[in-house]
């Protein structure tokens, strides 16, 4: 028997570590693994509830995610790729085209 | 006996993101990582998910982080070099930041209505979660593939050669 | 036939304008020609085929619905009634002849369609203004010759002055147009109709004095088109135009728009004695004004112009004294003899070589062709009044309709129109000696005149000799026709001895050859203009310019000085750039939060995700643990 409270205690730490991991680095991969680490957070929400309220919605949702977080990663990947070739560097502040 | 063990994986889970998040070179990041998920994915395995524990391995684990392992080599990234000025300065706010969102978080958490409430045995049957994907959400898994074939396109877009010009 | 065809008679001039407009100079110069005369010609044939429509009580042509809002009703319609069919044949009549005439004048103008094209649109605007049923029509009329005079008058827009007496006389007369449409709004509050002749029926019902300051409006609106006291200073520089514009819009039409104005409303306005006082009153003055001013000018167009004001002078008394009868009559025989003044004018200024001052001509009897002296003095007989021709009848009428008015201020309007026939009499032969008497002083030589800008003047110069036919005064055996024509339109009925009339026609005949006899006197032998104070002031005419340039345009100049530097720039820009440049600074501060790099959004939006969590916190903890 777990908590429930407890199970969504350990998916709010790993999304905050995700988050940290977001802040903290300047690489632009880096970043991606904070993403990708957060939603892993609210992946296990979705099964923790699943579980909780013994349904198959949550579950569904969190396969769902898991295809969601592949078709980003996809295309986030491809664009590192493409960002490396434009600059040779994957540091995220050097690419501030957006300054106004 | 599950109990401990849902405890034991989560704290491992945690531990492994967290040295994850601090490492400077990419590679270990994702190795950390990793070890991160396979516990989450057992996790899922103890929360009576055996189909989404099993794609998490193969999904996740196995190809997005080989991915990542991928691009990171092929780019040959090397590990960070640790930005100049005082240490604190830099950490500091986001030490404040994400602690006092894991407070709140916790806080939150703690004072929910559901605190006292657990989580009993529970197994659902790859069968079942088969027969909803494909009747229920039917809709949900056509606009995902969808979504997971512009994503096809859009990477292959962006992976086209530069045209002359912009190539630094 | 059907009643709606009348509204050929002035579609038909709009589709030859319009067609000369868009392609007449890519047609060959005779087809441009013949259309705009077709277009008129045409008009007038119609006028004339349709004529039986107008007997009656008229006939009213309904074309399309134009506006339609809640009370507001007005349709495109015609009204052919008897006061309408005599103008329309005029009107027509007189401008087929000088669109002839000006083929033949503007046979070098290489601008030609411009011209023949405006030339039609103005009669058709005119014919808007005549037939209108609505005084919404009547109104696009009013606006249409008035647009198309500014465009005929500054017709060589190069020179810069005849731009500026263009747009004179589009201002000036604007401000008449300005009281016709607050007239025009009021009658519509008052009657919730626009229809002229509802009005007319519903116009006993007006309270008095709300009539007596309609009326004044119409006649300050009719004033303006009519060039009557107040705004009459457009007229006299109107002659810029080519000379076949000053004939049609100067003399036989556009300034009588005011008088048919007031005919039409002559129902409304003859209910109130006092507006009926005031019409005479401006018509008295514009005509003495006038014709003294004529009396000095140099210029044989500013001449005839000056008559003109002074000749629509008569028909504003007319309409005062109350004969709609007597207005129109010397309405019409004014067309025929002013039209040919004109015309024969343009052919005199071709004769002296493109000479307009009259102290540099002369002796053109000799010079030019005979025809050209015997229209000139048809038409200038009419205009002095002698006895017998076109002119006298008419004026004579007007002078009777003043004298036998029960109210004795018009015996002193009759003086005044006897005095003002004294000097129309004077400048009238005075001008004819200048041409034709003595020696050629000028220095041009005469362009050939073509055809066709002689033989129009022989139709009109008979009519203006023979117009006295068409209302010719019972006292000499006459039948009236024109009074018996208008019927119950015709205003009052004069009831008096045959010995006053003849007392009157008497004196008018002694008064036309006194002025005959005072011209022969100072110029029949050549003088040199006089160069004195009062002849420097009638050249002027009466320092009119310089009068509304300090009264209006100093004042109405420092308003707008005022309003640009004191308001607009100081007040207005400088608030507005004041406020612009703070929003330029606050724009620059927030400028620095846009970095453009990704992790400053990354950790804002963090500290967005913490503001949500402590506000959801703060909800829990306020609810209490339930």
């Amino acid at each position: 028997m777990i908590p429930f409270g407890h199970a969504l205690a350990f998916a709010g730490a790993l999304f905050v570590l995700g988050l940290t991991c977001v802040l903290l680095h300047r690489q632009i991969l880096m970043i991606l693994i904070g993403v990708e680490i957060m939603l892993n957070g609210a992946s296990l929400v979705f099964v923790a509830a699943s579980a909780y309220w013994r349904q198959v919605d949550g579950q569904v949702f969190a396969i769902l995610l898991m295809a969601v977080t592949a078709a980003e990663v996809a295309v986030a990947l491809a664009m590192v790729v493409y960002l490396w070739r434009r600059k040779r560097t994957l540091v995220a502040d050097e690419f501030n085209g957006m300054h106004g | 006996m599950t109990t401990a063990l849902f405890y034991i994986l989560g704290f491992t889970m945690l531990a492994a993101t967290l040295l994850c998040i601090t490492r400077r070179n990419p590679v270990h990041a994702v190795i950390y990582l990793v070890a991160g998920l396979f516990a989450l994915a057992l996790m899922f395995y103890l929360l009576g998910a055996p189909l989404v524990a099993a794609w998490q391995v193969i999904v996740y684990a196995g190809a997005i982080m080989v991915l990542f392992l991928f691009i990171i080599m092929m780019l040959g990234l090397a590990p960070q070099e640790v930005p100049e000025g005082p240490g604190w300065q830099r950490w500091g706010p986001l030490v404040l930041l994400s602690s006092s969102i894991m407070i709140c978080t916790v806080l939150l958490i703690l004072q929910d209505p559901l605190a006292g409430k657990q989580i009993g045995d529970f197994y659902l049957a790859p069968q079942i979660l088969g027969e909803a994907l494909f009747s229920r959400y039917a809709l949900a898994v056509e606009i995902v593939s969808f979504q997971l074939l512009f994503a096809t396109i859009g990477a292959y877009m962006l992976g086209r050669p530069l045209p002359k010009g912009e190539d630094q | 036939m059907n009643e709606s065809l009348l509204f050929l008679i002035p579609l038909l001039p709009l589709f030859c304008a319009v067609i000369n407009m868009l392609f007449g100079m890519r047609l060959p110069r005779l087809f441009t020609e013949v259309l705009a005369v077709i277009g008129v010609a045409g008009a007038f044939g119609l006028t004339l085929l349709f004529w039986d429509y107008a007997e009656g009580n008229g006939s009213r042509a309904v074309l399309f619905t134009w506006l339609n809002s809640g009370t507001l009703n007005v349709s495109f319609a015609l009204n052919f009634d008897r006061l309408a069919a005599p103008m329309t044949l005029m009107v027509t009549g007189v401008a087929t002849l000088i669109h002839l005439y000006a083929i033949g004048y503007m046979r070098e103008e290489a601008d030609y369609a411009r011209f023949f094209s405006l030339l039609n649109l103005f009669v058709f605007a005119m014919l808007a203004i005549v037939l209108a049923d609505n005084l919404l029509v009547l109104f696009l009329g009013w606006e249409g010759v008035g647009f198309c005079s500014y465009g005929l008058i500054g017709f060589w827009y190069r020179k810069l002055e005849n731009a500026k007496a263009g747009t004179k006389a589009f201002l000036v007369t604007r401000v008449g147009d300005v009281f016709l449409g607050v007239a025009m709004l009021w009658l519509f509050a008052l009657t919730g109709t626009l229809s002229i002749s509802a009005i007319n029926a519903q116009a006993a019902s007006i309270s008095p004095g709300v009539v007596i300051v309609l009326s004044l409006l119409l006649l300050l609106g009719a004033c303006g088109k009519s060039a009557q006291l107040p705004l009459m200073t457009w007229l006299a520089d109107a002659m810029a135009g080519p000379t076949p514009v000053s004939a049609l819009i100067h003399a036989a039409t556009m300034v009588t728009a005011g008088v048919y104005l007031l005919c039409r409303f002559f129902p409304l306005v003859s209910l109130s004695a006092v507006a009926m006082t005031a019409i005479t009153a401006i018509g008295a003055l514009t005509a003495i004004y006038a014709a003294s001013c004529a009396m000095a000018q140099r210029d044989i167009k500013r001449v005839l112009a000056y008559s003109t004001m002074s000749q629509v002078g008569y028909m504003f008394m007319a309409v005062g004294a109350g004969t709609v009868a007597g207005a129109m009559f010397h309405l019409l025989t004014h067309a025929f003899f002013k039209a040919v003044l004109f015309m024969a004018a343009g052919c005199i200024i071709h004769q002296a070589g493109g000479e307009n001052d009259l102290f540099k001509m002369g002796g053109l009897f000799r010079r030019g062709p005979t025809e050209l002296f015997w229209v000139f003095l048809a038409g200038a007989a009419c205009l002095a009044g002698l006895p017998l021709s076109g002119g006298f009848f008419s004026k004579d009428g007007i002078l009777l309709a003043l004298y036998t008015h029960a109210d004795p201020v018009f015996r002193v309007f009759w003086l005044i129109g006897i005095v003002t026939a004294l000097l129309t009499a004077f400048y009238t032969f005075r001008l004819v000696y200048l041409v034709f008497a003595g020696e050629w002083r000028g220095s041009g030589s005469p362009h050939d005149l073509p055809w066709l800008m002689r033989w129009p003047l022989w139709p009109l110069a008979l009519l203006s000799l023979a117009g006295g036919l068409f209302n010719l005064p019972a006292l000499v055996g006459g039948g009236e026709a024109l009074h018996h024509w208008y019927g119950t339109m015709a205003g009052r009925t004069l009831t008096v001895s045959p010995d006053v009339e003849w007392m009157l026609a008497g004196l008018a005949a002694v008064v036309a050859a006194m002025g005959w006899l005072a011209a022969h006197w100072r110029y029949r032998n050549y003088h040199a203009p006089l160069e004195n104070p009062l002849s420097r002031f009638l050249l002027s005419g009466w320092q009119a310019d310089a009068l509304l340039d300090r009264l209006f345009v100093r004042p109405f100049n420092a308003m707008a000085l005022f309003s640009w530097i004191g308001c607009d720039r100081t007040l207005f820009d400088g608030s507005l750039e004041g406020l612009a440049r703070t929003s330029t600074r606050c724009g620059a501060l927030l400028l620095r939060i846009t970095t453009g790099r990704l992790t400053t959004y990354l950790s804002a939006f963090a500290w967005g995700f913490l503001i949500l969590l402590g506000w959801f916190l703060l909800k829990l903890v306020e609810g209490g643990g339930q």
